[in-house]
């Protein structure tokens, strides 16, 4: 930990306590959605398409209804009495259950609520469909042909939002792509004055989330006055109203409860098993619970395979001046977060670094696969990945260190990225620097070589825009006459520590100690609303309202005291539920009483925070807080086998200031080991439109052993940050430089450069093979 | 016709130190059979192909799937889950650990790794680093990178050993 804040010691803020869900967690007491069990529930199964492109001639469920123990079956016949039974972000196109044609291996073709999963499986066995199959696309080159097959065969229903300088988007720019998103800045001739012009192709890998808690809800349609839905999902008022739409219910009619998640990383937002549960719930008029096995969650949500082509003009001396890239994003069957996804890596492709001109297409291309949407690094992964590689081969094209080359151009502390953008709010030099040191690097041409075994070492520089995009937060702290906190906001617990970095930042404002705040349950009728917890903008916004909220109430309860007391407002503190004047100390309790009477009173403030909307910004609004991810890696090839070792991995972070420093370590370290997974081993394989992975045993994710021997995270605290004491976002940045600092580590140790994920010992071989191949 | 193909049948065995009679079928698992109690939902279900753990319990001291046992191959037998590791409200050395190192995040894994913990300690007091982390390999956490479970199981080995002497 590198402190470099003179703060004066806090009561919570940068305190290593227990989180506030450590006790729930660690005994077995914390409830999620899949802990709830309503009376008279009732449990949903999917059929799900054997094919990755048919059209649908027929489907025969009547046996299926007439089984015991079935009280729903829900297929297209049912759903076109729903007003708009399909849903998406951008761009509204996946069906509750197929209409006309299914678009993927796993698409929902008919679901089935019984009285428990045996008899619904049992039942779905029973629905007879009859499928045309059409050719499949999976191929994101050839996904524009004009002979490739089409998933859409009509206009999109969708939205283009505002952009500002520089940026625009575009609906079905091309056959089989649901959203371009572009963006320009700088001269279109600056490729003309450039020393040197390099053009490289990267291709990205595609991971499944692996959320151990699987896409679950309970929907309860079983009263005519509303529905009450129970879901592990990162954003519930937007889920409120896309239920709202597709249903033509009011939305003071949907409560929408979020209990603890267990783990989602992006996966986890917008509708998944939510329409479904809700429909077979109005069908049965029971409660249903809809709880997706681990495999099919592998059919729901994906991160976006990607093939990314980089023209990039630099100067001898190592400027860079210019870059052009088109980046290819595959989004599977139905766009999801797809085009957002789209509009951030594009917008992120060009890194940390200064040029004069920047042009970016970024497709997201409708393939047969399952659908892909938010993941961590939402994009910046595949950037990041590509950017970074590139970084270092142009380097070595030139003769220059890969650390000088980009120390040369990286943007400096308070310089916006691009025109009309926020300015870089850490010292990007500071932190590849630390990394340097950390590492060792200076001395990497004295590492030994064992035989075959060659060592090296590479850094990269993860990096994206943080915070969200135009995010409103809104935050209420109610403080009671005991002096008990009660915190209500829409960020949900994912993990993440929301709960503690939050509930640390509201009793540092109120003079209490975090064990007096309660963080209140998610509830959508009474929680203030929200747009999401994504984009690593819980300590940066919602840490802003909360922190406005908190002073608010602060505020009143000053104000009251001055009242009673006969002073002004600024002569007091408030520490310990006590009003301190001078070296007097008056409880507030009695005092609250004498005034509103025995039973007391509740001071309530609300807190409020968005960025302002600009025009000038490309993306509505500058970016909150920039997220950068450092990392290091020394890795030992072996030259004849091919595996690669990652002996060190170093990440390390700018916390801005670290609210709760174990939370912070924990979100980087989480965030590089599945960096390291992705760089090595973990992919989803598919052949054809079928994935060949798609369960536990076969798909691989890190475990204990796959850590580095020598694996370690520094969180430093620049100070800079927009949020509550400086602090910025967490939780992403330290995933997004890990696959590139290896490769690059690779290309130190043995002279190759791998251009595509993951680094396979079969790729390692293949590479030395044609570097001794003259 | 689930009754035919599932026969129930009375089941006998120890939760957490108290003896449990329930009337059960031949087909439920172990987890499910815990998940169906008031006090069972601790033990968490993830993959339910026996790989990531999240589901691990104590049989008779030995971690294994709670997904991937049958109840009846409990007759018995011990059990125990993360809702049987205080006593009196007092967490348990591991549980204790995990708590301070927040050797956990989303929580859905930590249950299962607690036990694996737990068994670990019982059967080596004093494990060296390989070990620990070839016994955590055995379960997945998705969330923490690790780091912090390898850390909290040593610390849990210190306070154990300091609570005997």
């Amino acid at each position: 930990m590198t402190a470099t804040t003179n703060d004066p010691p806090t009561r919570n803020i940068g305190r290593a306590d227990r989180r506030a869900d450590a006790r729930e967690k660690v005994s077995g007491q914390g409830v999620y959605t899949v802990d709830i069990d309503l009376p008279g529930m009732l449990h949903a199964r999917v059929l799900r398409s054997p094919h990755g492109h048919a059209r649908i001639r027929a489907i025969d469920a009547s046996a299926a209804r007439a089984m015991p123990g079935v009280h729903a079956v829900l297929t297209r016949d049912e759903t076109a009495a729903i007003p708009m039974p399909v849903y998406g972000y951008f761009i509204k196109d996946q069906p509750i259950v197929a209409t006309d044609k299914v678009r993927y291996e796993g698409d929902i073709v008919a679901a089935v609520a019984a009285e428990d999963e045996g008899a619904a499986n049992r039942a779905l066995a029973a629905i007879r469909v009859d499928y045309e199959p059409l050719p499949v696309v999976t191929d994101l080159e050839s996904a524009s042909d004009p002979d490739a097959a089409e998933l859409f065969e009509d206009a999109p229903v969708g939205i283009v939002p505002k952009y500002g300088a520089g940026a625009s988007g575009a609906l079905r720019p091309r056959r089989n792509v649901c959203y371009r998103f572009s963006y320009e800045t700088g001269p279109a001739d600056a490729f003309a004055e450039c020393d040197h012009v390099f053009e490289d192709v990267f291709r990205f890998s595609r991971m499944h989330h692996f959320h151990l808690e699987p896409f679950v809800c309970v929907a309860d349609w079983s009263r005519e006055d509303g529905v009450a839905l129970w879901t592990s999902c990162q954003n519930p008022f937007a889920v409120r109203k896309e239920i709202a739409r597709i249903f033509g219910l009011a939305e003071n009619r949907i409560s929408v409860r979020v209990p603890y998640i267990g783990g989602a990383f992006g996966s986890k937002n917008g509708c998944k098993t939510e329409p479904v549960a809700l429909a077979l719930s109005r069908l049965a008029g029971r409660p249903v619970r809809f709880c997706l096995t681990l495999e099919e969650g592998f059919l729901t949500n994906t991160q976006h395979a990607a093939i990314l082509k980089l023209k990039t003009g630099v100067m001898r001396d190592g400027t860079l001046v210019a870059r052009e890239s088109e980046i290819l994003l595959d989004s599977g069957a139905y766009s999801d977060g797809s085009p957002l996804v789209a509009e951030k890596a594009g917008y992120r492709i060009s890194g940390p670094y200064r040029y004069r001109r920047i042009k970016t297409d970024c497709y997201s291309v409708m393939t047969n696969t399952a659908p892909a949407g938010p993941f961590r690094g939402f994009g910046g992964t595949q950037a990041s990945w590509a950017c970074e590689s590139q970084i270092d081969m142009i380097a070595r094209r030139l003769g220059i260190d890969p650390c000088e080359m980009r120390h040369k151009n990286l943007i400096d502390l308070g310089e916006p990225f691009v025109p009309g953008e926020s300015g870089m709010d850490s010292d990007l030099r500071e932190g590849l620097d630390l990394v340097v040191r950390e590492l060792g690097y200076r001395r990497r041409g004295a590492l030994p070589d064992d035989g075959a075994v060659k060592r090296g070492m590479g850094l990269a520089i993860g990096f994206k825009d943080g915070g969200g995009i135009n995010k409103p937060a809104l935050a209420r702290v109610k403080v009671s006459t005991n002096g008990d906190i009660f915190l209500q906001c829409g960020t949900v617990e994912i993990g993440q520590g929301a709960h503690t970095a939050l509930s640390a930042v509201a009793a540092e404002r109120l003079g209490a100690d975090r064990a007096r705040v309660r963080y209140m349950p998610i509830d959508t009728d009474h929680s203030p609303f929200d747009q999401g917890t994504n984009a690593s903008s819980g300590i940066a916004v919602m840490g802003q309202a909360v922190d406005r909220a908190a002073l608010a109430a602060r505020r009143q309860i000053l104000e009251f005291a001055a009242g009673t007391l006969g002073c002004a407002a600024e002569e007091l503190d408030l520490a310990g539920w006590e009003i301190r004047r001078g070296n007097e100390a008056h409880p507030l309790a009695p005092m609250i009483m004498d005034r509103f009477g025995g039973t007391g009173w509740e001071f309530v403030g609300e807190g409020f925070h968005k960025a302002p909307n600009s025009p000038a910004a490309p993306l509505e609004s500058p970016c909150v807080f920039w997220e950068i991810g450092w990392g290091g890696a020394q890795v030992a090839v072996d030259t004849e086998t091919g595996k690669v070792t990652v002996e060190t991995l170093f990440v390390t972070g700018d916390a801005g200031r670290a609210i709760h420093p174990l939370v912070c370590r924990g979100q980087d370290e989480g965030a590089a080991v599945m960096g390291l997974a992705q760089a090595l081993f973990e992919r989803m394989i598919y052949d054809g439109s079928r994935l060949v992975n798609g369960d536990a045993l076969t798909y691989r994710v890190p475990l204990a052993d796959d850590l580095p021997a020598d694996f370690r995270s520094v969180t430093q605290e620049q100070g800079h940050g927009p949020g509550p004491f400086g602090a910025k976002g967490m939780g992403e940045g330290a995933m997004l430089p890990v696959a590139s600092a290896i490769a690059n580590a690779i290309h130190d140790a043995v002279g190759i450069r791998l251009t595509e994920l993951p680094l396979t010992p079969e790729r390692v071989l293949a590479a030395l093979a044609a570097k001794d191949t003259p | 016709m689930a009754e035919r193909l599932d026969p129930r049948f009375d089941l006998s065995f120890t939760l957490n130190g108290a003896p449990v009679e329930v009337a059960t079928t031949t087909a439920t698992t172990l987890a499910d059979l815990l998940r169906e109690r008031r006090d069972g939902r601790g033990t968490k279900l993830a993959c339910e192909r026996a790989v990531c753990g999240a589901c691990t319990v104590l049989i008779d001291g030995l971690p294994r799937a709670g997904c991937s046992v049958f109840a009846f191959e409990v007759a018995g037998c011990e059990v125990v889950t993360v809702e049987g590791l205080a006593t009196d409200g007092a967490l348990s050395p591991v549980q204790a650990a995990f708590a301070d190192n927040a050797a956990f995040q989303c929580g859905f894994c930590t249950a299962g790794m607690i036990l694996l913990a737990e068994a670990l300690l019982a059967r080596d007091p004093d494990p060296d680093e390989a070990t620990i982390r070839d016994w955590i390999s055995s379960n997945i956490c998705r969330c923490t990178g690790y780091g912090p479970i390898l850390e909290a199981v040593g610390d849990a080995a210190r306070r154990r050993r300091e609570a005997a002497r």
